[in-house]
């Protein structure tokens, strides 16, 4: 059976509903381990890395060869600029500007 | 309401930029703004936007999603002893707009108070899980609100771009997450996770381009995090 978007939306809403409803019903006093904490916390970034990494430099099962250069370099400028200026938007910003310009260029 | 603001303002940007992301992407306005009404919840969005657009395995991308969301947990756990007394039904509405975000204001405001309660033992005062819940919903509701709203208008924005923006339409999510994450770091071993992640994904898209991402991605975390709890007892 085919399953469609709007069904797959769904089923991921409901799982994150649960998730954020059953503390409120059943750990009522409990403490969730710092350790376990950290570790979902990880889970998280490591995730949010590997999209970025898979979302700008691969097209399917291949690797975007002729893209990935100047999108890791607006990547990297981006992150630098968001470092520096302590501004995610501006970071993303910079390196959306660098990779049009680089597109054009080249 | 006036705690929210400081959200609204980051919810801003990044509900537009996951707007025009998923725009770009494929999705219909119906399928955008029900995902940020529903799953509410951006690094999750992000995560399966790519896998759902491209049509990948279901099981896949409820798996992205589930993981991702599994950070609401220890969050919500956090907040349920604030809220004691207060009725299940009103928990379960409640507990739909707990984001990082909307999390982390209330459940600061409510360590404050705690500890000015036992600061002042000879108040009578109490703690109040309905006044919790109010401040929590002052806070949760209104930037949901703010949420979709910036969803809608990303996606309405994201028709004004002409042809031959692509190239930079593609980078807006990651670019944004990525400075999310730069801002947002400290530590040693945040930084060792998403430089390994980064790498390590590609390898393992190669191998696997459905799985090999969230695998490399699961492995790196749990030896970051193996790493730094050997370290932690060490360090003390």
């Amino acid at each position: 059976m085919e399953i469609t978007r709007l069904q797959i939306i769904f089923i991921i809403g409901l799982m994150a509903f649960a998730v954020r409803a059953l503390p409120q019903l059943f750990f009522v006093g409990e403490k969730f381990p710092d350790a376990w904490d950290r570790w979902l916390r990880y889970i998280s970034y490591g995730f949010i890395c590997s999209i970025i990494s898979v979302t700008l430099f691969m097209s399917g099962a291949h690797i975007e060869t002729s893209a990935a250069p100047r999108r890791a370099i607006a990547l990297a400028f981006a992150v630098l600029v968001a470092y520096r200026t302590k501004s995610a938007v501006t970071g993303m910003i910079a390196g959306a500007v660098l990779v049009l310009v680089l597109s054009r260029l080249f | 309401m006036k705690a929210a603001i400081p959200i609204w303002i980051a919810f801003v940007p990044s509900s537009i930029a996951w707007g025009i992301a998923a725009q770009d992407h494929g999705l219909s306005f119906g399928e955008v703004v029900l995902m940020s009404a529903w799953v509410y919840s951006g690094p999750a969005q992000f995560a399966v936007l790519g896998p759902l657009a491209e049509g990948k395995s279901a099981l896949q991308v409820i798996v992205a999603g589930f993981l991702m969301n599994l950070r609401f947990l220890p969050m919500s756990t956090a907040l349920a002893p604030f809220l004691r007394g207060v009725r299940r039904w009103r928990l379960l509405f409640a507990s739909h707009v707990i984001s990082a975000s909307s999390f982390i204001v209330p459940y600061m405001q409510f360590q404050k108070e705690r500890k000015e309660l036992a600061e002042n033992s000879t108040s009578a005062r109490a703690e109040d899980g309905y006044g919790n819940l109010a401040f929590f919903l002052g806070v949760g509701v209104t930037s949901f609100v703010v949420w979709l709203a910036g969803t809608a208008g990303g996606f309405l924005a994201a028709f004004g771009f002409s042809a031959g923006f692509e190239e930079a339409l593609k980078f807006i999510l990651p670019g944004y997450f990525a400075g999310l994450l730069v801002v947002e770091m400290k530590g040693w071993a945040m930084p060792l996770i998403c430089l390994g992640s980064l790498i390590a994904a590609l390898p393992g898209a190669l191998v696997s381009p459905g799985w090999g991402w969230l695998v490399t991605a699961v492995l790196v975390a749990t030896v970051g995090w193996g790493l730094e709890e050997w370290k932690l007892p060490a360090s003390k």
